[in-house]
C-alpha cells in the first residue's frame, strides 16, 4: 500500500541519501576536529568532541523527524514543534517544574516538559480541527499564536520569579557545555525516531487526513496520538539537554520533501540525515566565527535557518502546501 | 570643585547640595530624608553608612541586606528594572538612587523627585565605584566614616595587588543554568584583573561587558592557576545546576587552578548583585586576600 502511495522521487531519493550520509560523515569530521582545546589532549576526543558531535547528530536527527511528523499530522508544510506550540509548552513545563522541584533529577524535568508540550500539541489540533479553513499559512499562524500566549504565560511567571534568564537559556540552543555523561538524554529522541520509523506507513496515512485514513482502515486516532507523543517527547528532551533549536524542523522536511516526496518511510533516512548534518553545519559555525568563544547554535540556526526559509517559501509559492 | 563653587555661589541657600552623577548634575535642596534605592550597590553603601531608606525594589537581595525584604518595613518599589512609578509618587521621595540595572529609568524618575544615577563605568570600576560611595557619603555627611572605609578597601587593594601579579593567571566565569561565560579586563567583573591584579588567563577576552559564551575546552586550553567562578543562580536564590557540580568534570579537572585546588566560589551576593557597594567591595577584597592566603 505504502509503495502505492508515493511512486516518484526514486533515483532523487537514493543519490539523496546518499549525498545526505556523505555531507553527514564530513560535517561530523569537520565537528570533531574543531575546537579550542588540542585534540591530542588528554580526554578531549573521548569526552568533549565525540559527546558534542553525537548530541548534535542525534538532537539534529530528532528535531527534523519531530518537524517532519508534525507536518503530516498538522497536514501542513510549516508546522513544526515552535510553530504547533510545542517547543513553548515545553519550555513552560520546564519553567513549572524549576520553580516547584527545583532539585529534581533532569529525567523529572524532562517528563515535566514532555507532558507540557503534549498539552499544547493536543490543544494545537483541537484548535486546528475547529477551525472551518485551512489555508496554508493559516495553521502555522494558528500555531504561533499558541505558542505566544504560551510563551507569554512563561514570560510572565518568569518575571515574577526571576527566572527570566534560564527562559533565555531554554529557548536558545546551546551545546557549548556538552560533555561525556551529559547529553545521553538525546539517545531517547534517537530512539524515538526508530519507532516512528517503525509507524512511518501509518503517519503517511495518517497525513492523508481523518476521512481518508478511516477509509483505508487506519485507526486516525491512535496513530495521531502516537506520533504527537513522538514529536512532544523528542521536543522536551533536545529542550531539557540543550535548548529549543529553531526552523531545523521547518527546513529540513522542506528541502528533503523537494527530492523524496512525502512517504515517511521513504523520506525519514533522509530527513534525519539532513538534520543532523544541519545541525553540525551551524554549530561548527558557531565554534569558528568567534573563535574560540563560542556563538550558540540556536543564533547560527537562526541565521541560517531563516535563510532557507525564505528561499523555501520563494520557491514553493506556485505549489499547494 | 564645582560643586563647592555652585553651593558657595548659592550664598544664603547653602544648604543645597549639587550632585554630579552619570547623568549629569541634581540640586538637592537640603539632605534628603526620604530616599528610594533602586540599585544594590547603593543600598549596601546607605545601608552600611546607617543611612535610612524609605523603599527600595522588590527582587532577591545579599543576604546582608535581606531586612529591605520586609514589604510592611520598606515599601516596595517595583523592581530593578521596572520601578512602581505610582508606589514611587505615593512615597513622594527626597532623592531616588538609581544605578546599573535600572540606569535606563532614570529620565522617567527624574521627573517624579530628584534622582541621581549611581552606575558604574565599565571603563574604571574602582574608581567610579569610590566616587559612587563618597557621592553618597556626602550628600548625608558621613564623611569621615565614608573615608575610614575607603581607606580600609584602598590598603586592601594595594595588598592584593602586590601579591596577585605573582600568583599566576586568573579566570572569571559565570555559571547559570548549565551555561557559561568567560569575563576579562572590561567586563563588569574586570576588578579582577584591573584593581586587584591578576594577570588574564585569555588575555583576547578584553573587549565587552556581558562576557563570552565557552566550552570547557577553552577553560581547558587557558589552563588558568586561578578560576574565579560566580554561580549567577546562587546569587538569585535559583537553584540551577550548582557551578561546582558544572565545572567538575575532566576538562576543568585538567586545569592548574583545580589541581592546585585553586578553583574559588566568590560570593554571588557582592559580586554579582550589589557589586560596588561599600561592604560588597571589602567582602570581594576578603575573600580573595583569603583564598591567596590558603594558597600559600
Amino acid at each position: 500500500m505504502a509503495g502505492s502511495l508515493t511512486r516518484g522521487g526514486g533515483p532523487g531519493r537514493r543519490a539523496g541519501l546518499v549525498l545526505a550520509v556523505l555531507s553527514l560523515a564530513l560535517l561530523a569530521a569537520a565537528s570533531l576536529a574543531v575546537g579550542v582545546a588540542d585534540l591530542t589532549g588528554a580526554g578531549i576526543l573521548a569526552g568533549s568532541r565525540i559527546p558534542r558531535t553525537l548530541a548534535l547528530v542525534l538532537a539534529g536527527a530528532g528535531m527534523a523527524v519531530a518537524g517532519v511528523i508534525m507536518q503530516l499530522v498538522a497536514q501542513n508544510r510549516f508546522a513544526e514543534p515552535s510553530t504547533a506550540g510545542t517547543a513553548e509548552s515545553a519550555t513552560f513545563g520546564m519553567l513549572l517544574v524549576t520553580l516547584l522541584a527545583p532539585g529534581a533529577p533532569v529525567a523529572v524535568k524532562m517528563l515535566a516538559a514532555t507532558a507540557a508540550a503534549l498539552a499544547g500539541t493536543a490543544l494545537f489540533l483541537r484548535v486546528l480541527r475547529a477551525m472551518p479553513l485551512r489555508a496554508r499559512l493559516t495553521v502555522p499562524l494558528v500555531g504561533i499564536m499558541l505558542g505566544g500566549v504560551v510563551e507569554a504565560a512563561s514570560t510572565f511567571v518568569a518575571t515574577r520569579t526571576d527566572m527570566l534568564q534560564f527562559l533565555a537559556i531554554w529557548r536558545s540552543g546551546d551545546f557549548s557545555t556538552v560533555l561525556s555523561g551529559r547529553y545521553e538524554l538525546l539517545w531517547l529522541s534517537a530512539a524515538l525516531t526508530v519507532l516512528a520509523y517503525g509507524m512511518a506507513d501509518r503517519i503517511t496515512i495518517a497525513g492523508l487526513g481523518r476521512d481518508a485514513s478511516v477509509n483505508l482502515g487506519l485507526d486516525y486516532r491512535r496513530v495521531v496520538a502516537g506520533a504527537v507523543a513522538i514529536v512532544a517527547t523528542i521536543t522536551a528532551v533536545t529542550i531539557a539537554t540543550v535548548g529549543t533549536i529553531p526552523f531545523l524542523g521547518l527546513v529540513v522536511p522542506n528541502l528533503v520533501a523537494l527530492v523524496a516526496g512525502d512517504n515517511l518511510r521513504r523520506s525519514l533516512p533522509l530527513v534525519a540525515a539532513a538534520g543532523a548534518g544541519l545541525l553540525l553545519l551551524c554549530d561548527v559555525l558557531g565554534r569558528l566565527v568567534r573563535y574560540p568563544y563560542e556563538i550558540p547554535v540556536g543564533t547560527t540556526m537562526g541565521v541560517v535557518g531563516s535563510g532557507l526559509f525564505l528561499v523555501l517559501l520563494l520557491r514553493r509559492t506556485d505549489r499547494h502546501a | 570643585m564645582v560643586a563647592l563653587a555652585i553651593a558657595l555661589a548659592a550664598g544664603p541657600a547653602a544648604a543645597e547640595i549639587a550632585v554630579r552623577h552619570a547623568r549629569g548634575q541634581t540640586i538637592l535642596p537640603g539632605v534628603p530624608k526620604t530616599v528610594v534605592v533602586f540599585d544594590l550597590a547603593a543600598l549596601d553603601t546607605l545601608d552600611a553608612l546607617g543611612v535610612p531608606v524609605a523603599g527600595v525594589a522588590g527582587g532577591p537581595k545579599p543576604p546582608a541586606l535581606a531586612r529591605y525584604n520586609d514589604a510592611s518595613r520598606y515599601p516596595r518599589m517595583g523592581t530593578l528594572w521596572e520601578p512602581d512609578y505610582e508606589a514611587v509618587n505615593a512615597l513622594g521621595p527626597d532623592l531616588v538612587v538609581v544605578g546599573g540595572r535600572s540606569g535606563p529609568r532614570y529620565d522617567a524618575l527624574a521627573r517624579m523627585a530628584p534622582t541621581i544615577d549611581l552606575s558604574s563605568d565599565p571603563a574604571d570600576m574602582l574608581g567610579s565605584d569610590l566616587r559612587n560611595i563618597r557621592t553618597l557619603a556626602r550628600i548625608f555627611g558621613k564623611e569621615a566614616q565614608a573615608e575610614d572605609r575607603i581607606a580600609r578597601i584602598e590598603a586592601g587593594i594595594a595588598a592584593l595587588h602586590a601579591r596577585a601579579g605573582q600568583a599566576g593567571t586568573a579566570l572569571f566565569l559565570l555559571t547559570t543554568g548549565g551555561r557559561m561565560s568567560a569575563f576579562g579586563r572590561g567586563s563588569r567583573f574586570g576588578l579582577l584583573h584591573g584593581a586587584f591584579g591578576f594577570r588574564p588567563a585569555a588575555p583576547g577576552l578584553d573587549a565587552g561587558i556581558h562576557g563570552q559564551p565557552v566550552s570547557f575546552e577553552f577553560v581547558a586550553r587557558t589552563d588558568p592557576d586561578w578560576l574565579f567562578v560566580l554561580d549567577r543562580d546562587a546569587a538569585i536564590g535559583v537553584q540551577g545546576r550548582p557551578a561546582r557540580q558544572l565545572l567538575d568534570n575532566a576538562l576543568v579537572r585538567q586545569t592548574a587552578a583545580w589541581r592546585k585546588g585553586q578553583v574559588v566560589t566568590v560570593d554571588p551576593a557582592s559580586w554579582y548583585l550589589a557589586s560596588g557597594g561599600l561592604r560588597a567591595l571589602q567582602t570581594t577584597i576578603d575573600e580573595i586576600a583569603a583564598a591567596l592566603d590558603r594558597a600559600r
